[in-house]
């Protein structure tokens, strides 16, 4: 019946021709697509062999060329002809006969020597047994047999040495028969060896297999594929600076440390390990892939995965900077952020602000905060006229004072006053911290305002009363107290309040205006809405805390328990893995790319852009403040983290094994609590590196010098501080920096005896030591003192010490001047430091020379006679 | 030739043919007719149809082209599964590797994923060309009801497909639609009366289906074990009752005239 059909199908039969051609074409692809198409990394795997391949051979030729050139044939050539005479020489008559003689000779003393050691073998076998027979019977012919058993192996042992002597005999004659010969083929393989090694490198490399290349960190089950392209990447040098054959970057630093084969590469740089068809997916640059590849130094953001402490962590310099900010802007203030949950308040006290500022200058700050001075960290609410008024009204209320401002330009104090002032301005390096007109502020770190207009925001009796005593009003503060007498403190107000004024500033209520109870009860509600109390300590809101919504649903409304404290904020601990259909994008849904990354930076560069109704603040950060504080956020992840990864900091192991970290206690604390001597400097690992470590001041430093310095401070490394950073890298070039005054040793300690000076000097001495540092110098015998301190000289003048060191007018300024050198440091530092400079401080720049204990102990003589005679 | 002729008559008088085939062939109708019905695969299917019956313009093929793809989805399936398991820590991934590693891994999971689409979708023409053309009325009401039952079978084999990539998608749409169980009257714990039975989230119809009040690993393995078990078990025999009744009903429906 088929048959049939045929007059009427001719054209099925194209039809049908057509599709099974595109079959066949079809099915042809898919396999040379399976094959080749969707398997890239087979090209890039033997581009890599060639270019491998070119390199070594290149390689071999060169080192052929400079084997030639060195003469490398002609000594070979000579050698050969050396070997081929020394072996004709051995192969004479009468060598062979000397070689097959001492050859039986050997076997003969062999065969000898191996039956007298199975003979000592055995004996010491029937020894052991009897020996077990006697612990377990304690039958005395055991101990009769052991002795007879004893004497034989002493007897057997004697022959078996003498035997082996008599065999080492023949040995040696043997080899000095062979030597001529086996030294020269030896010193021919040396020869050629360096060319055979590059030549075997060059045929392993053609035995090298193309196939997928895998990591698999079992723990977690992640696999990475991605050396399967990068084929170089832990290479020991570089093959080609194209991607994707390149080295890692700075690999002694980040592989090195973390072995690609147990840390993989997602794992610090994201991406989808698991892709291997194209560049864009194992990139993670695909749709529906939220983690696409960290890059640069944003690949730092993954340090915070394992490291409890990146402080002077190593490759991590970008995100450790980035860090900072977090600090800076009290992020942590609003949101729960890991780590962060013991850090203090960012903003100033304001429980009392009303006895402080003006209210108009309160008003104009509110409203926008970077008016009154531009690097002010406190972020604009956006509030209106009367939410401002209220929200002043509010603390103003609190500090049981009325709307009122002071105007300081009225009642000029006399020109004296203010001079004096000026000139204890300078002395106390107040600019240290506080920048003013734009200039000095160069501790960054504690972050102090600017005094630029202050004049125009205090009034004199706060002031006062504030430098008298910064404790009193704001408690843990990082303003410390200069020990001012009152008349000291006066004309400083009086400099203060007539040099730092605001032409701008308004005084609308020198005639001071009750406050609204209305617009108390509104300030609160906003306060509260806006969380005013996550940056300061708000009169009565000490215990004010954010419900959580899941405990409002239960009907609670207020908590008192501080330990249940749910932060205004989102919570950030792990913002940096959120899925990105969790992140709402609101109004920008289409504007911006739907990436985490982008989320973040548009929240930070516009905190109340994605809807209606958001409260977060706008810090103003700049673009790269923005790069820098994303970054960070990037790294607050909840990623599935092996144990083993994991580097606690300090505080987590110290808490771990129990032990409480290092605290100031007893009279120093209180004299720290004052002097905030953390504010510049670390001590014991607590503080800032805006000045030297003081951990080992105590053994490093002499006594009397620590006084006088406290009493006078000056500089001790001129020009290291005073050089310019030629733009090499960001930040501000320090000013000439000296140490403020801070008038120490004028007072008591509280509810003590003892001046404070006494109790920072003996601090230094009892807790600020250490035992690497010896308290005297190893003893010399046959020298005299003179004699020592003679050839230190010679060795200071020899090793040209005086290039970086200046004693006097004479030597360089690198360094630091040595003129008084024997009143400041300990000889045992001294002596130490000449050994290994870095050892009490890594950065230094000072060589090391390698000195014998001997020089060191001349110089550290020469050097301890470098004393400024007291004036 | 004459050699071929040998040969052939030789194999075809072994006993190994004989007993695979049992009887010559013939090119006759009666032979013809003997090849269907004593074939255990062929024997559904009618000896004769009738030249109307097979105008692509009235059947438009739908119910072979279903079958077809039916038959692609059970070999793809198949070899799916030996690559993959049914475990929240692995199905991603090993759908991942399908795309990244495995041998025609992409075609493999491609032929699946687009041939479950298109069987849904042919399914549904299947039923309409049936229902327009009248073709449930009798004798052929009960192959309608089957249909039925069939076509809610290959929902339910998509839907149980669809959690085994265990992507966001799955996840939600598996999430959504047990919710939907959860309203269940009676039998859902948000669903009216419910309560006269004592229901709650842990004893209702959606904690039956997913294994757990979430979806989760047992819901996982649960869609798996429906979807490459019970549902093709169920929808093969209910297939052969289908096929069997279409010729039992007087074979494939054709234009009234």
């Amino acid at each position: 019946m088929a048959n049939e059909n045929k007059n009427n199908s001719s054209y099925r039969v194209y039809v049908f021709v057509f599709f099974s051609v595109l079959l066949l074409a079809l099915s042809v692809w898919v396999v040379w697509d399976d094959e080749f198409g969707l398997r890239p990394w087979k090209k890039y795997q033997e581009d890599y062999k060639a270019l491998k391949q070119d390199k070594l051979e290149k390689d071999y030729r060169r080192a052929v060329v400079d084997f030639q050139r060195a003469g490398g044939h002609k000594k070979l050539a000579e050698l050969e002809a050396k070997l081929s005479k020394a072996e004709a020489a051995f192969q004479s008559k009468e060598n062979q006969d000397k070689y097959t003689k001492l050859n039986s000779q050997f076997e003969a003393a062999h065969d000898v020597l191996t039956k007298s050691q199975k003979e000592l073998r055995d004996l010491r076998g029937q020894f052991l047994e009897t020996e077990y027979y006697y612990t377990k019977t304690q039958q005395p012919e055991y101990k009769a047999k052991m002795d007879v058993l004893q004497r034989s192996i002493d007897a057997v042992g004697l022959r078996v040495a003498a035997q082996q002597k008599v065999e080492e005999s023949i040995k040696g004659s043997l080899s000095a028969l062979t030597a001529g010969t086996a030294g020269i083929r030896a010193e021919i393989e040396n020869m050629k060896n360096g060319l055979e090694e590059k030549k075997e490198k060059i045929a392993n490399n053609g035995k090298f297999p193309i196939e997928i290349k895998q990591i698999h960190i079992k723990d977690i089950d992640k696999a990475d594929r991605c050396q399967s392209c990068h084929i170089g990447i832990d290479g020991k040098s570089q093959v080609s600076n194209k991607q994707p054959f390149t080295r890692h970057p700075a690999s002694f630093v980040y592989l090195d440390h973390h072995d690609p084969a147990k840390f993989g590469c997602t794992f610090c740089h994201r991406g989808q390990g698991r892709a291997t068809t194209s560049a864009e997916k194992a990139h993670g640059n695909v749709k529906h892939w939220d983690e696409p590849m960290l890059q640069g130094d944003m690949t730092q953001t993954s340090c915070l995965n394992c490291h409890g402490d990146i402080k002077n962590l190593r490759g991590a310099e970008s995100i450790i900077k980035s860090t900072e900010l977090i600090k800076k802007y009290g992020c942590y203030s609003c949101h729960k952020i890991p780590g962060y949950e013991t850090v203090g308040d960012v903003g100033p006290v304001l429980t009392q602000v009303g006895t402080k500022v003006n209210y108009s200058w309160a008003i104009n700050w509110l409203l926008d905060p970077k008016k009154y001075f531009a690097t002010a960290r406190m972020p604009k609410f956006y509030f209106t006229q009367d939410q401002a008024e209220s929200i002043a009204d509010y603390l103003f209320s609190m500090s049981g004072t009325t709307r009122h401002d002071v105007d300081n330009t009225k009642n000029k104090p006399d020109a004296k006053l203010i001079e004096e002032g000026k000139a204890l301005w300078a002395q106390s390096r107040c600019n240290l911290c506080h920048a003013t007109g734009g200039r000095g502020g160069n501790n960054t770190k504690v972050y102090a305002p600017d005094l630029s207009k202050v004049g125009s925001k205090v009034n004199k009796e706060w002031m006062f009363n504030w430098i008298k005593n910064p404790n009193a009003y704001f408690p843990g503060t990082k303003m410390p107290r200069f020990r001012f007498t009152d008349e000291q403190i006066n004309s400083l107000v009086a400099y203060i309040t007539t040099e730092y004024q605001d032409e701008e500033a308004e005084y609308k209520y020198v005639q001071p205006a009750e406050i609204k109870p209305a617009s108390i009860a509104k300030g609160k509600d906003l306060i509260q809405k806006y969380g005013c109390y996550g940056c300061h300590k708000l009169q009565g809101m000490e215990d004010m805390v954010q419900v959580a919504p899941s405990l409002k649903k239960q009907g609670v409304t207020f908590l008192r328990n501080t330990e249940m404290r749910e932060k205004i904020g989102m919570e950030l601990s792990s913002i940096g893995s959120k899925p990105v259909e969790m992140l709402d994008f609101g109004k920008l849904k289409k504007a911006i790319p739907n990436d985490r990354l982008s989320y973040i930076k548009q929240k930070l560069r516009d905190p109340r852009g994605y809807r209606l109704g958001l409260r977060m603040p706008n810090f103003r950060l700049a673009e790269s403040e923005i790069n820098e504080l994303a970054s960070v956020l990037y790294g607050f992840t909840d990623a599935n983290v092996p144990t083993r990864f994991l580097v606690p900091s300090r505080q987590e192991l110290d808490r771990m094994a129990g032990v409480s970290s290092y605290k100031f206690t007893g009279d120093f604390a209180k004299v720290i609590a004052d002097v905030k001597c953390t504010n510049c400097h670390s001590i014991r690992g607590i503080g800032a590196d805006y000045a030297p470590d003081l951990s080992i001041a105590g053994s490093k430093l002499q006594e009397g010098w620590i006084r006088n310095f406290l009493a006078n401070p000056d500089v001790i490394r001129p020009l290291l501080q005073q050089m310019p950073k030629l733009g090499l890298t960001s930040g501000k070039p320090p000013a000439k920096v000296t140490m403020p005054k801070f008038n120490l040793g004028k007072q008591k300690v509280e509810d003590t005896n003892r001046s404070d000076v006494d109790v920072v000097i003996n601090f230094f001495q009892q807790e600020l030591v250490t035992s690497d540092i010896p308290k005297v110098l190893p003893q010399l015998k046959g020298t005299t003192q003179d004699e020592l301190i003679a050839k230190g000289k010679q060795l200071y003048d020899l090793k040209g010490c005086k290039a970086c060191h200046q004693v006097g007018t004479d030597g360089g300024a690198l360094g630091p001047n040595l003129t008084n050198v024997g009143n400041r440091l300990t000889q045992g530092f001294i002596f130490k430091h000449l050994e290994n400079a870095r050892k009490f401080k890594p950065d230094i720049v000072e060589p090391n020379y390698g000195f014998t204990e001997a020089e060191r102990i001349y110089l550290t003589n020469f050097l301890m006679t470098l004393k400024l005679s007291a004036k | 030739m004459k050699s071929l002729n040998d040969i052939t008559g030789s194999v075809k008088k072994n006993l190994i043919w004989k007993s695979i085939f049992r009887r010559d062939y013939r090119n006759t109708v009666r032979d013809r007719a003997q090849a269907v019905f004593g074939n255990v695969f062929l024997h559904l299917h009618p000896v004769q149809v009738r030249e109307s019956a097979v105008k692509l313009r009235f059947t438009w093929g739908m119910g072979g082209i279903t079958f077809f793809a039916f038959i692609i989805l059970v070999i793809t399936g198949v070899v799916l599964m030996f690559y993959y398991h049914p475990s929240i820590d692995q199905a991603y991934t090993d759908i991942k590797d399908l795309e990244f590693q495995v041998p025609f891994g992409v075609i493999l999971r491609n032929l699946h994923r687009w041939g479950a689409h298109f069987m849904v979708i042919v399914v549904m023409i299947h039923m309409f060309r049936v229902f327009m053309t009248g073709s449930y009325k009798a004798p052929r009401q009960f192959n309608w009801g089957i249909g039925v039952i069939l076509l809610v079978m290959t929902f339910l084999l998509s839907f149980t497909g669809y959690l085994t990539p265990w992507d966001q998608l799955g996840f939600w749409a598996i999430t959504v639609g047990t919710n939907m169980g959860a309203a269940t009257p009676l039998l859902g714990y948000q669903g009216p009366f419910s309560e006269y039975l004592h229901i709650t989230p842990y004893n209702d119809v959606r904690f039956a289906l997913l294994g757990g009040a979430q979806v989760g690993g047992n819901a996982l393995l649960r869609s798996y074990i429906w979807h490459c078990v019970a549902i093709p078990l169920f929808a093969t025999i209910l297939m052969f009752v289908h096929f069997w009744r279409v010729r039992k009903d007087g074979g494939i429906s054709k234009p009234q005239k």
